[in-house]
């Protein structure tokens, strides 16, 4: 009995000493090992209580509880100790967090394409279907059935590039007006993003090629007020929530009546004076619209005193000038880096 | 078109502001292009030289009295040569202000003047379409009178943009009468263009009345009408100073009296007018007709015309005398001996004049009325006010012969009163529409209980049905009416498709860190030589454009990839980029193909000949973008693609279609770019990637997994793909993976071998893989590897 006092009073020094070098969690998992684990002193010496006269097992039970018990007690405070003090160590940590970041490597969309998206994903919204059509079309898709015959005046408005008699690269997006409705009956409800093609002198505000988004809703009982109010939705999508419209008088040969479109300046609010982003006018050019030509629905077999429709085509680059802020159109096709992660 | 203010408010009653008239008329689709100012004027007055004398200490300087209409005349002193005594001029007064000039007091040596005799200069109008020096009133000019508001000098000139389908508002009293419409003022015209309605019939009634008069024959159905005049008694000379000062602000050069009056005419009333001197006319007769071979003509211009037999030409019975609808001939052109004239007011065919025109490459004033089809009306109202502006210059008109057509009112169009509201959505009643029509000249009467039937005036041609009459509503009434209504929108078999394919690609591609570039769909020559320069020819023949404006615009481009090319050469830095875009070829047919090409300028690396890391990132990239469209993983295999590295080139392909082609650029290629890093290129058609698959999910197994890596010596041909698929196929179920990680060549393999180490990863869904499970797996997957692809273990 006094052996096994003696002897547990040996551990105990022993664990004391260990545990007084124990730094870190490693050194107090392997002192656990050592004392605790499966051939551990401590476990040896439990186990040598069966060779002790039954009398003195349970005395010597209790030396051993009672010992353990302390030492798992300096063990816990050890390791309280020791996360304290790593707590402390990790907290002590201290960045300076106005260091440059590290940039994700991100591309960028083409102002283009996000500008054309905002306009088809709000007419998609709305039930309009989104179509491409080709570049290179013939003249029957991009002048006659749109109500411009051969020596019409309104062909010399559409200077091309031709590629043969008939075949040529579409001025506007129009000809997939035709495309759409020679394909499908009413409801047509499509808008037509795209490139056009036109043989204007390149300049800070030309460019011989541009990109145009066409709108067309043909079905029965459709009047200028439901373009109207489609416009001046989609306004407030590119230019904030108190956006307005207006229509002026003008002519196309492929609408009647037919309108050029203005959005009120998102920046003076309409009030001009020396705005920058309008120009003094108050107000943005769209584009041109209107209502269908009867010869348009006839020339696709629609009976224009059944159905009715509108349609437009505005000019993408036109927009993403005011809406970008952007000095020259060339810009937009030069492509620098620099240019394109500005506006992504 | 030049439309002078000042000329506009004889006809109607208009703001005093030229921003507000072009607000007005850009209300009613008569947009201002711009407004051209005019300088600041006054104390400008009419004086008479009473005396003139030369100044006592100047030789070139002369003192003249001039007379203003006040009890002293004023004393002047002129450099000018041209005055008399007698002459009425124009004086600027002491405190007068002229453009870039205030008068003042001052002495000319040692001689007070007390004002300035003035140029046309010197009141803003262009120096060389007037006198030298001082510019001479008409004689019979009031003394004193305020020169700057008699002529309305102070007048801008609005430039309007006309649409085409309104010849009838190419002139001064058409755009008067859509402004006196739009303000509701009073129109005033004078006498002679009034009632147009009425002279419907005219051919009839003026016929005979001139026994001496012109013949014309119309021989050419694109003469439609014809009406000729004979005046005599022409004295040729300069016109008076009112009209030369409204030509020039309108944008025209004064000519002669006789030549003005066309002019103006032209400008007034929108009818182009030819006088030719009947002295030069062979016989007392003029034809229309269409050119006959070997025709030719000398214009006023003076540049000799070879006809073609596509021209419509006004001829006597000898020659060609004028062009028809564009310009006269020299031969018959009205001089300072001309005493007899022959008026012509024609009506043609739009379209035959505009081919004309574009086949001689000459436009005139007249030829851009002329090609939009005129009013047949106009020919008699220009006819006869011609004839009132010839009688004020002296000339003894004989009656007008009408040849061709007759007049006929316009037909009449059938509205019905729903018509505006189911167009434009607003309601409109019978009362209101016809008040807003009948100042543009439209009658209207009621139709039924649900109609109107509108009977366009004579000049407007445009106007031919319901919505034709709608527009005019809708102008008038203002589209501020139109309401705001939000379409229900039924649903339609309307695909959106190829929009959403190009959308997913490109933000794809931006979160792999591509730039989206647009470039040019029209190319040069450049493009083919700098391919024939490194060696290459490019695949498809490209389409020629016919008329380019440029020689960078003379082909379409065949291949998106150039455009990357010339990308990585003018910006210089290494990127990733990427564009969507429309190729085309020329084949039996013009092929248009949406595609896609990508591309990466990357730094060169130091890597021995057979290792190409940046090759492997740019293909994990096409992998990824194909992942994303598709939902599935391609199969890369080794390729040529025109452009690309032979040794560095693979194909793309879900179940045997090619998707993409990818690789290094050909460094030939390269040097001729002048890109000295390295360039990794990607092509994809959009034409046959298939619809995206659904990912399907499979739970991974409960059960450890075990790893074994192989270290394999096989010949050089033998390709990782070859490797991954033996061993997969061979262990099947077992293997979760299985991916080739490391290459090595040199000493110590043999020559014409290479070391590959590949990893597989084995695990069993049912229960946990045991070591002698996974060493069969190993052993079966070596001994195919051996047999299959002559690969053996690595000592
Ligand atoms: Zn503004």
């Amino acid at each position: 009995m006094s052996q096994l006092a003696q002897q547990l009073g040996e551990i105990k020094g022993r664990f004391d000493a260990a545990l007084s070098r124990a730094a870190d969690d490693a050194a107090l998992e392997a002192l656990r090992v050592a004392f605790f684990g499966r051939i551990g002193e401590i476990t040896l010496l439990r186990r040598s209580i069966g060779k002790l006269p039954p009398a003195e097992r349970p005395t010597a039970g209790k030396i051993i509880n009672d010992t353990v018990a302390s030492m798992e007690e300096q063990l816990s405070a050890v390791q309280a100790k020791l996360e304290s003090a790593q707590f402390a160590s990790e907290l002590g940590k201290d960045i300076d967090v106005t260091f440059p970041s590290t940039e994700p490597a991100m591309g960028s969309i083409h102002p283009i394409r996000r500008l054309t998206e905002i306009i088809s994903g709000y007419f998609e919204r709305h039930g309009f279907a989104v179509v491409l059509g080709p570049e290179v079309e013939p003249d029957y898709y991009n002048f006659d059935a749109l109500n411009i015959p051969a020596g019409h005046p309104a062909r010399e408005g559409f200077d091309s590039f031709w590629l043969t008699d008939t075949l040529l690269l579409r001025p506007h997006t129009s000809p997939m007006q035709i495309r759409t409705m020679q394909q499908h009956q009413p409801p047509i409800a499509v808008i037509v993003p795209g490139k056009c093609y036109r043989r204007d002198a390149v300049d800070a505000r030309h460019s011989y090629m541009f990109h145009q988004v066409e709108g067309l809703l043909v079905a029965h009982g459709i009047h200028f007020g439901h373009l109207k109010a489609m416009l001046t939705g989609m306004c407030s999508e590119l230019f904030g929530p108190e956006s307005s419209i207006r229509f002026r008088p003008s002519y196309f040969p492929f609408t009647e009546p037919s309108a050029e479109v203005d959005a009120r300046c998102p920046l003076c609010k309409g009030r001009g004076g020396s705005c920058r982003m309008c120009g003094g006018s108050g107000w943005i050019e769209l584009g041109g619209s209107g209502m269908v030509h009867p010869n348009v629905l006839r020339e696709m077999k629609y009976d224009p005193e059944v159905v009715s429709g509108w349609a437009f085509g505005f000019g993408i680059e036109r927009m993403a000038l005011r809406r970008y802020d952007v000095d020259d159109i060339r810009r937009f096709f030069e492509n620098d880096p620099a240019f394109l992660r500005q506006l992504r | 078109m030049k439309a002078p203010v000042g000329w506009l408010r004889d006809y109607v009653d208009l703001p005093e502001s030229s921003h507000e008239i072009a607000e007005l008329l850009a209300s009613i689709g008569f947009p201002v292009d711009a407004i051209e100012p005019r300088p600041e004027l006054s104390n400008v007055v009419v004086g008479r030289i009473d005396t003139l004398q030369k100044h006592p200490n100047a030789d070139r300087l002369q003192v003249a009295k001039v007379d203003i209409g006040l009890r002293q005349p004023l004393n002047i002193a002129t450099a000018a040569t041209n005055v008399a005594v007698g002459q009425m001029i124009a004086v600027a007064m002491i405190g007068a202000q002229l453009p870039n000039l205030k008068i003042e007091r001052r002495k000319m040596r040692g001689f007070e003047s007390e004002g300035m005799m003035i140029s046309a200069d010197e009141l803003g109008l262009p120096a060389d379409w007037f006198e030298d020096g001082i510019l001479q009133m008409d004689a019979e000019t009031l003394l004193g009178a305020d020169v700057i508001s008699y002529f309305r000098l102070r007048d801008d000139v609005l430039d309007v943009d006309i649409t085409t389908n309104r010849p009838d508002a190419m002139s001064m009293t058409g755009l008067a009468r859509e402004l006196a419409a739009a303000t509701g003022k009073e129109l005033r015209l004078p006498p002679e263009l009034q009632h147009a309605e009425g002279r419907i019939g005219a051919r009839d009634r003026d016929a005979k009345k001139d026994a001496d008069g012109p013949a014309v024959s119309i021989r050419s159905a694109d003469c439609t009408r014809f009406v000729a005049q004979r005046f005599s008694n022409i004295t040729v000379r300069q016109s008076p100073l009112w009209m030369r000062v409204r030509l020039a602000l309108a944008g025209q050069r004064p000519i002669n009296n006789i030549v003005d009056v066309s002019n103006y005419v032209m400008l007034e009333v929108g009818q182009p007018l030819h006088f030719y001197d009947a002295a030069h006319l062979s016989g007392n007769h003029l034809i229309a007709r269409d050119a006959a071979p070997g025709e030719k003509l000398v214009t006023l211009d003076d540049v000799e015309h070879e006809l073609f037999q596509t021209d419509l030409v006004i001829a006597d019975e000898q020659a060609v005398q004028g062009l028809a609808g564009i310009k006269g001939g020299k031969n018959a052109e009205v001089t300072a001996g001309t005493r007899k004239i022959i008026l012509e007011a024609a009506n043609f065919n739009g379209a035959r004049i505009r081919r004309m025109s574009a086949a001689h490459g000459f436009r005139t004033d007249a030829s851009t009325r002329h090609e939009k089809t005129l009013a047949p009306i106009l020919t008699d109202l220009g006819a006869a006010r011609a004839a009132t502006l010839l009688i004020a210059e002296g000339a003894a008109a004989h009656a007008p012969h009408a040849f061709g057509d007759s007049l006929q009112k316009q037909t009449p169009v059938h509205l019905p009163l729903g018509e505006p509201k189911r167009l434009l959505g607003f309601d409109l009643n019978a009362k209101e529409i016809r008040a807003l029509l009948s100042p543009l000249g439209f009658n209207s009467e009621q139709d039924g209980d649900q109609a109107l039937l509108i009977q366009p005036p004579a000049w407007r041609n445009d106007v031919t049905i319901s919505a034709d009459v709608v527009e005019e509503i809708a102008r008038m009434a203002g589209y501020d009416r139109v309401p705001m209504v939000m379409p229900a929108i039924a649903t339609h078999d309307i695909a959106s498709a190829a929009y959403h394919l190009e959308n997913r690609i490109a933000y794809s591609l931006e979160a792999l860190g591509y730039y989206e570039i647009v470039s040019y769909s029209l190319q040069g020559a450049g493009v083919r030589q700098r391919f024939s320069n490194a060696g290459l020819s490019l695949r498809a023949r490209e389409v020629e454009i016919r008329n380019p404006l440029s020689a960078e615009q003379t082909f379409l481009r065949s291949a998106l990839e150039p455009g990357i090319l010339d990308h990585f050469a003018r910006m210089d830095q290494p990127i990733k980029i990427f564009e969507l875009g429309h190729v085309f070829e020329q084949g039996d047919r013009i092929e248009e193909i949406p595609m896609l090409a990508m591309g990466w300028a990357v730094e060169n690396a130091r890597e021995p000949n057979w290792r190409d890391s940046a090759f492997l990132q740019f293909k994990g990239d096409c992998e990824e973008l194909v992942r994303r469209l598709t939902g599935r993983k391609p199969e890369a295999s080794r390729d040529t693609y025109l452009g690309m590295h032979p040794g560095k080139c693979a194909t793309l392909s879900l179940d045997g279609v090619e998707i993409m082609h990818l690789g290094a650029a050909d460094p030939r290629l390269l040097h001729g770019y002048e890109i000295r890093r390295a360039v990794y290129l990607a092509v994809i058609p959009l034409t046959h990637i298939p619809e995206p698959a659904i990912p399907q999910y499979r739970p991974g197994s409960r059960f450890p997994s075990t790893t074994r890596d192989l270290a394999l010596v096989v010949a050089l041909e033998v390709s990782a793909k070859a490797i991954e698929q033996t061993i997969a196929s061979t262990i099947g179920d077992l293997g979760k993976s299985v991916r080739v990680f490391d290459e090595y060549r040199g000493p110590q393999v043999g020559e014409n071998q290479k070391s590959l180490a590949a990893r597989m990863v084995l695990q069993r869904d049912d229960t946990t893989i045991t070591d002698e499970e996974a060493d069969e797996a190993v052993a079966r997957a070596l001994s195919a590897l051996k047999s299959e692809l002559g690969a053996e273990i690595r000592s």
